[in-house]
């Protein structure tokens, strides 16, 4: 199975766990990911106001290019960037003046050869087409849980993991959201499936504080607390997130969040690839554990072996 | 809080050009408060969510652009998920910073993100501040 895979601009330095992890999970699961040719940053926020247009340019062009190279699916596993896709795919397809603004901007955008300075393609409106999915979406409906479980080399049995949703793959709900606002369980589902148990905790669709780590760390550093400990207080032996930006907030803040509250003694947090990378196989060098603040070596204990079934 | 009403066009003006930003009904807010109740970063506010819709109904243009709430709003969207109104508060919060003097400076530009935290902060956090915050 071929499928284009988004990475976005984070994934590529500060977080190259979280990439690596789902590439080697995803070879594992059969499924090909393949990069857009010539992708830029998607911008990560989706403009609000109805003015600022020219900010859907980047998302849709980088959606352009997939429908360039006959893709009909783009999967995402930060939550900034399938935000950002899908609403501006949306607003695309079911905006008639954002549809010829959006357009109008990417008439230059042809693609000119760089020796006979010819023009190599020419234009065409993108009016839509592509599907984005995120990749909790992409496993449940298209790689699907049977296969999954028919892949797991680990036991991850015993293992309590906290999902946490945080704002961007939820809400606002008719637009990108992944599950129902208040009630969501796609992740609680996916975690089932690998083999932990899932931790229900009240605070997993809460914010973390998000961008305001830079710009008011005390409200991001007080969010992100009242989330590790509820987890913590539910019997949470780590949380699990997809996006970077809540890793950031909530494990490389750790120290921050210490010195303000006495009480916190910190809680492993990972991507939910990583599990999924661990159970079906992989090294553990590959994880990237080195990169987090808490180390959470300790939830991937090698002694575990799955029971083999005949 | 005390406030003085004004009537004729100026903030007839303001409440038009938020809604016209935003895409949405600001007179359909009657006040139950679920926004503020909801909000992640409201005990750093001065003006609550509702309280700046409010302020957005009178047309009182120059209390919610002095409020620093315009620039505490992390667009979570727990506000809109909440809205039994279905306002979606965090796009009149982004219209409201849109109307803020264009030749003034920055709330937050690139300048301000700390020289010492450049090396560790993840990318989409300083492109969406920047996108957020500045003009």
């Amino acid at each position: 199975m071929k499928v284009h895979y988004y990475p976005g601009c984070t994934l590529k330095e500060k977080t190259t766990n979280l990439d690596n992890s789902t590439r080697e999970a995803m070879k594992r699961l059969d499924v090909e990911l393949v990069e857009p040719e010539g992708w830029t940053c998607c911008g990560a926020e989706y403009p609000l106001t109805e003015e600022k247009i020219v900010g859907l340019a980047a998302p849709i062009r980088v959606l352009r290019q997939v429908r360039e190279e006959s893709g009909d699916v783009l999967i995402t596993t930060c939550s900034f960037c399938y935000a950002v896709l899908k609403r501006a795919n949306k607003a695309v397809r079911e905006d008639p003046l954002k549809h010829k603004r959006i357009n109008a901007y990417l008439k230059d955008d042809i693609k000119i050869n760089a020796l006979t300075k010819e023009k190599t393609t020419g234009f065409t409106e993108y009016n839509g087409e592509v599907k984005v999915l995120h990749l909790l979406e992409y496993l449940r409906d298209a790689v699907g849980y049977p296969k999954i479980r028919s892949r797991l080399k680990r036991d991850l049995k015993g293992l309590k993991i906290a999902p946490y949703y945080g704002c961007r793959l939820l809400r606002p709900q008719k637009e990108v959201g992944i599950d129902e606002p208040d009630n969501p369980h796609i992740f609680e589902e996916f975690l089932e499936v690998l083999g932990c148990a899932s931790v229900d905790f009240p605070f997993k669709q809460e914010c973390c504080g998000s961008y305001l780590s830079v710009s008011l760390p005390d409200a991001a550093t007080e969010a992100s607390y009242q989330i590790l400990r509820s987890a913590g207080l539910n019997g949470a032996q780590a949380i699990a997130v997809s996006c970077p930006l809540c890793f950031y907030n909530m494990d490389r803040r750790q120290d921050r969040i210490r010195e303000k509250f006495m009480d916190f003694t910190g809680l492993p947090v990972l991507f939910f690839t990583q599990l999924m990378a661990w159970a079906l196989g992989v090294e553990k060098k590959v994880l990237g554990l080195d990169q987090h603040f808490y180390p959470p070596d300790h939830l991937f204990r090698e002694e575990k072996k799955a029971e083999v079934v005949l | 809080m005390r406030v003085k009403l004004k009537t004729g066009p100026e903030p007839k003006k303001f409440i038009e050009r938020v809604e016209e930003l935003s895409g949405e009904n600001v007179y359909a807010c009657y006040q139950c408060g679920r926004c503020s109740a909801g909000c992640p970063v409201a005990f750093e506010m001065d003006i609550l969510p509702n309280q700046v819709i409010r302020l957005v109904q009178m047309g009182l243009e120059e209390e919610v652009v002095r409020s620093k709430t315009l620039f505490l709003c992390a667009s979570c969207f727990t506000c809109q998920s909440r809205c039994p109104k279905g306002i979606d508060m965090a796009r009149v919060m982004e219209a409201v910073r849109y109307i803020l003097d264009p030749k003034g400076k920055d709330a937050f530009g690139p300048d301000e993100i700390p020289v010492d935290l450049a090396n560790e902060l993840p990318q989409q956090v300083m492109v969406s501040i920047c996108r957020k915050f500045s003009k």
